[in-house]
């Protein structure tokens, strides 16, 4: 079985890929294709998908040309962006840029321009790889996902999505059909740091970080860090030992080696859990001294 | 499947789920747009889609009706002649063993396309989905800046 013998579906709506979907439980939802097609040559005809036990899908429905799941609304009760939007159209967003600048730092190191304009937002959280590079911004904004399947939609957050390495909450014929994000809070500066060994690489360990001062007093902080345990992760211990004070250098660095624990680093390939925990222990050391001088809204 | 690929009215009847550099090169017998690695790391498939470089081995073809395909031989202006970007490739000595060149040129293209005027840095961004295993970077970096220099796209 090659991919020509696949058989591939381009549903115009959403009730058509649902009633596709129900026809033929197993096929595959499918949106850039950017890691799926990767998956589908490397196991072909041995089987497919995360789960390398499962067999090979009977078909593809692809999502892209399904206008609702496309574009970005926002307004003043926050941002909703269709999980098909291509990453390119996210990252040429200026009004996003404005909003989210650590998502737009994301997915500036996600891939490079061929992968861009293909790979989806979507794409990159249902993969649900520990290392998806936007996952820890949207996680620092408390994003929120929209499930959609046959009976209707429901909502999680973000940080509930995710249960395992390449696992997610969704259900079987489910898929993932918007992100929502809160607005930024008054005065938020947020931004992402992403460690690799090379350009286009994976991240072998990625910090996202948003505080709001007021005056000298850190009122919030949100720390979130990638490739780092089986899933994204929202590290609350640093948050709470950092919130409701200054951010003087020993607070800082008195978080950051709360980070450095609070991670569930695994050795790979990549790096070694040794040293991914020294990178996120400087990364969030580097993230919060910067954040804590720079201009409300902005990023580095 | 109607598409317009290089400049062309075309229609093609793509299998399942086969990726567009199977359709080009196999279906439309177009060979200069190369297969290196099939994941998406090396952009010698990269082809132009409605302006965007895109990884050919990655996309399936069926993803292209409607859209506007480039390819390196839909670069030329007329028989013979090359596209600005390509002479400045020639120019630098921004090719060695060529496999890489044709993704290179378009990603170049799109670039300045967008970019009239990039910088280094912005050039070696663009090219960064873009290897060569020659490893000729800094000539190609060169050609790219020649070919913006003489207003070229």
């Amino acid at each position: 079985m090659a991919l020509r013998d696949l058989t591939y579906h381009r549903p115009r709506s959403l009730d058509e890929a649902h009633r596709l979907m129900a026809a033929q439980p197993r096929a595959r939802w499918i949106a850039g294709g950017t890691d799926l097609m990767i998956r589908l040559k490397d196991t072909l005809p041995r089987g497919c998908g995360l789960d390398v036990s499962a067999s090979p899908p009977s078909a593809l429905i692809s999502l892209r040309g399904v206008r609702e799941l496309r574009g970005v609304e926002l307004s003043s009760a926050g941002t909703r962006i269709g999980a098909v939007t291509p990453t390119s159209d996210l990252l040429d967003h200026p009004e996003l840029r404005a909003r989210y600048p650590a998502l737009t730092q994301a997915l500036c190191v996600l891939g490079g321009p061929q992968v861009r304009s293909a790979a989806t937002i979507g794409g990159n959280l249902c993969n649900a790889s520990p290392c998806a590079d936007t996952a820890p911004p949207l996680l620092v904004h408390e994003a929120r996902v929209e499930l959609s399947g046959p009976e209707g939609s429901r909502e999680a957050l973000l940080e509930d999505f995710f249960t395992a390495p390449g696992q997610t909450r969704l259900a079987p014929g489910e898929l993932l059909a918007r992100v929502h994000l809160p607005p930024p809070p008054t005065g938020a500066r947020a931004l992402f740091l992403k460690k690799t060994r090379v350009a286009m690489d994976l991240a072998l360990a990625s910090v996202a970080a948003l505080v709001v001062m007021e005056a000298e007093t850190c009122v919030r902080v949100r720390v979130a860090a990638g490739a780092v345990a089986p899933t994204p992760l929202r590290l609350r211990q640093t948050e709470a030992a950092l919130e409701g004070g200054a951010l003087t250098d020993a607070r800082i660095a008195r978080g950051a080696a709360i980070a450095a624990e609070e991670i569930r680093p695994i050795s790979d390939i990549r790096a070694s859990a040794d040293y991914r925990r020294a990178v996120v222990e400087v990364f969030v050391k580097r993230a919060l001294t910067t954040l804590r001088s720079a201009p409300a809204g902005r990023a580095t | 499947m109607r598409f317009l690929l290089n400049g062309h009215e075309t229609e093609a009847a793509p299998r399942g789920a086969e990726t567009l550099l199977d359709l080009l090169r196999e279906s439309l017998g177009l060979k200069g747009t190369k297969e290196g690695c099939g994941k998406g790391e090396c952009g010698a498939c990269t082809v132009l889609v409605d302006g965007r470089p895109a990884n050919a081995c990655l996309l399936p073809a069926a993803e292209v009706e409607g859209a506007s395909v480039t390819t390196i031989e839909g670069l030329s202006p007329g028989p013979g002649q090359l596209h600005p970007v390509q002479e400045a490739f020639v120019d630098a000595g921004g090719i060695q063993c060529g496999f890489c060149s044709p993704g290179m040129i378009l990603s170049a293209v799109a670039l300045l396309e967008g970019n009239p005027a990039p910088t280094d840095p912005e050039i070696r961004r663009a090219l960064v989905g873009n290897l060569c295993r020659c490893t000729g970077y800094v000539q190609i970096v060169d050609a790219v800046r020649l070919a913006a220099q003489r207003g070229g796209r």
